[in-house]
């Protein structure tokens, strides 16, 4: 479970977080929309501890990533928006490395079927990652994070950049790590994957969260309303259902 | 974990193009310079072997003469090629190569390779030192400028860091990973020397065995240390491009601009005498003394008057020994006493310069390991200092041995006394021991101590600041 309390960023004067609680449960798919600079990736950079929050907090399955780091890692998975792998190494030695960093290296076998699992094909699998397309490395990247076996999964735009089919398959193998009680938070541009994928929705704008609704209570031409409304009118306070 | 990250950053660098072809060129750099250097080392000693055995046959077929005129006739001191220089020159081109050894006077060593050779020779040759010392941390700077701020530039460093392993970790894998690498190109160097020293005549030098483990372990602290704060400083510089830079300009200073400075400190402040200078104050002390007040006349006629009072005759002619033999003597003894006051004065100026780029190996570690190779290889000042020592004291046993002949059998009233072969057979031919392993770490415990407080300093500053590496 991923949980953000009261948490704010702050840069100088400028605020990149504001006052956001956010509750990620086992089997959600929580989808934060927003423009550049709504504070997407800080939020998803304070679950990983790559910055520290100004104040609040935040928790991975109950444990604080402030004072636990490294404790909060075993039960966290992560995709960056560019996941750029070690080109000079096999899509499987990526794995075997990461997936190892992470405690659980897979031998050559289970390696493989894991690559296969989350659709790479099999000739693609020991050829140099500097051949891979986006697509290709955003697979190994989720074999990566289900190696890990983690119960938590933060992804950064991760589709942005995919054609249409790649970023299809990408959503259908969230759909089966949510059905193994996978809590994930995505950060997205993508209204329609939001839409698609998602259990919750949430729209960020300059650092607040103006609305956090489930994903079956809205249609997508109403949540692309309510979005571009949203960008339009100034800040107020969030809807929380 | 650690071996992951290790396997990782080999296989990474192995199928990096670019590091092949450098890391090849240097393999091979090296290997030719230990083939070369070996042969040219085993050509000079082979001449060096035969000058030394062909001017002893001269001296001691020099057929029946007076001593003192044998003493004058001389013999040759040829310097040994010490068996380790082919893997570092050291000072070994500037000391000389001989020194001609005579009754009266105690004279240089001269011939060496920058007074003989071209001015090539002084911009060095090319030897595995120079490559492990100088070129290898250029490869180690390639290697690693980029190894920290590369995967930070293309976000690797946050799927590493979100796999929960800490940067500490990384840090330690990153730099054995590195120095994995190094080793490999630095291994087949090592097994081609030893291979060479095995064929080596080991007899001539009994420690080399001892002196090549002292080389090894000394190297291998250097390379570890240029891995350690390469990786280190790339871990905390915000772009490739700052790392480079800044591993570039460290590089510069350290490996060219220090050492200079460091020898014009050094010879600032404590400054030599010119050879015109030494010659001239021994001659001057021998002819008025020691404290100058003791002129060479006054001497002799102390002298004089002790010997015929030891022998109650009242003038040299009843004596029963040889006065001249015994005057010689005296001569040679008190001006082997101002040389060694004044060579003792000009050794310590020596000592005092070298501690200073020995301490200065506490700021850069270059000027440790360049101190420690010459050291092991037997090419630096202190060998060279043990050499000219053994020679001149060969040189007082023999000349005193003609003196106490003179003195003994030719007696006032012998016609033409002349000696043989049997007495130049009797000297026997001059041979040289280069300093134990023990003189060596005795003389250069301060390089060794550089060597391992950087060691332990970057070790130290890699755990404590490790933590604070950004990930972003």
């Amino acid at each position: 479970m991923l949980e953000a309390k009261n948490l704010s960023k702050r840069y100088g004067d400028f605020v990149a977080v504001d006052d956001l609680n956010l509750q990620v449960n086992p089997g959600d798919i929580y989808c934060l929309l927003g423009a550049n600079g709504a504070g997407k990736t800080t939020t998803i950079n304070l679950f990983m501890n790559f910055i520290q929050p100004t104040s609040g907090q935040i928790k991975i399955n109950s444990l604080d990533v402030t004072s636990q780091a490294q404790a909060t890692k075993k039960h966290l998975a992560y995709i960056p928006e560019n996941l750029n792998l070690y080109s000079n190494l096999t899509g499987l030695e990526n794995l075997q490395f990461f997936a190892g960093l992470g405690g659980n290296l897979p031998d050559k076998v289970t390696g493989t079927q894991l690559l296969e699992a989350v659709g790479l094909q099999s000739d693609a699998i020991n050829k140099r990652v500097a051949k891979y397309s986006k697509g290709m490395r955003q697979k190994v990247g989720i074999a990566i994070a289900k190696a890990k076996q983690a119960d938590n999964l933060l992804l950064d735009e991760p589709t942005s950049g995919l054609d249409p089919q790649a970023s299809n398959d990408f959503a259908q193998l969230l759909k089966e790590m949510r059905e193994n009680n996978v809590a994930i938070l995505m950060a997205t541009h993508d209204l329609f994957r939001a839409k698609e994928t998602g259990t919750h929705i949430g729209i960020m704008k300059e650092g607040v969260l103006i609305h956090s609704l489930k994903s079956d209570e809205i249609k997508l031409n109403e949540l692309e309303q309510l979005y571009l409304e949203t960008m339009k009118t100034e800040n107020h306070v969030a809807i929380d259902h | 974990m650690l071996r992951l990250i290790i396997k990782k950053e080999i296989q990474s660098a192995l199928r990096d193009t670019r590091i092949q072809f450098a890391g090849t060129f240097l393999i091979l750099l090296m290997l030719v310079s230990v083939l070369v250097g070996r042969q040219g080392q085993k050509q000079i000693q082979k001449e060096r072997a035969e000058a030394q055995a062909t001017m002893y046959d001269k001296w001691v077929n020099q057929g029946a003469k007076h001593p003192h005129s044998a003493a004058h006739y001389g013999q040759f001191a040829f310097k040994p090629k010490p068996v380790l220089s082919f893997l570092d020159l050291g000072l070994d081109n500037y000391t000389g190569v001989s020194v001609f050894l005579e009754a009266h006077k105690q004279n240089e060593v001269l011939y060496s390779a920058a007074q003989e050779g071209n001015g090539m020779t002084r911009f060095g040759e090319l030897t595995a030192a120079l490559v492990l010392q100088v070129l290898l941390p250029l490869l180690i700077i390639f290697l690693t400028f980029n190894i920290f701020s590369r995967e930070r530039e293309e976000g690797t460093l946050k799927l590493i860091h979100g796999q929960g392993i800490s940067m500490r970790k990384l840090l330690m894998g990153k730099v054995w990973g590195t120095y994995a690498l190094v080793l490999l190109i630095f291994i087949p160097v090592i097994c081609l020397a030893y291979f060479l020293l095995d064929q080596a005549s080991a007899g001539f030098d009994p420690h080399v065995g001892v002196k090549f483990m002292g080389l090894l372990a000394s190297y291998s602290l250097y390379l570890l240390i240029f891995v350690l704060l390469s990786v280190i400083i790339s871990a905390f510089s915000k772009s490739s491009s700052f790392s480079l830079l800044s591993l570039l300009g460290l590089w510069i200073a350290a490996c060219i601009i220090l050492p200079k400075a460091t020898t014009n400190l050094a010879d600032k402040v404590y400054p030599t005498p010119s050879q015109y200078e030494f010659r001239k104050t021994i001659a001057e002390k021998v002819e008025n003394g020691i404290d100058g007040h003791n002129p060479s006349d006054a001497r002799l006629a102390d002298l004089k008057k002790q010997v015929l009072d030891e022998y109650n005759v009242s003038k040299t002619e009843d004596l029963p020994v040889n006065w001249r033999g015994i005057a010689m003597q005296a001569g040679e003894e008190y001006t082997d006493q101002v040389y060694d006051h004044e060579f003792s004065k000009v050794e310590n100026i020596f000592k005092k310069q070298n501690r200073v780029s020995e301490w200065a190996g506490f700021i850069n570690p270059y000027l440790a390991i360049r101190n420690l190779s010459m050291a092991f290889s037997g090419t630096d000042f202190h060998h060279h200092v043990a050499f000219v020592k053994a020679a001149e004291n060969y040189r007082r046993a023999f000349v005193k041995k003609m003196n106490k002949d003179m003195e003994v059998n030719d007696k006032p009233g012998t016609e033409d006394y002349r000696v043989d072969k049997e007495m130049w057979e009797s000297i026997e031919s001059f041979s040289y021991e280069a300093p134990d392993i023990g003189k060596i770490i005795s003389v250069q415990w301060r390089s060794v101590t550089a060597l391992v407080f950087w060691l332990v300093a970057l070790f130290t500053l890699a755990s404590i600041y490790a933590p604070k590496i950004s990930r972003l």
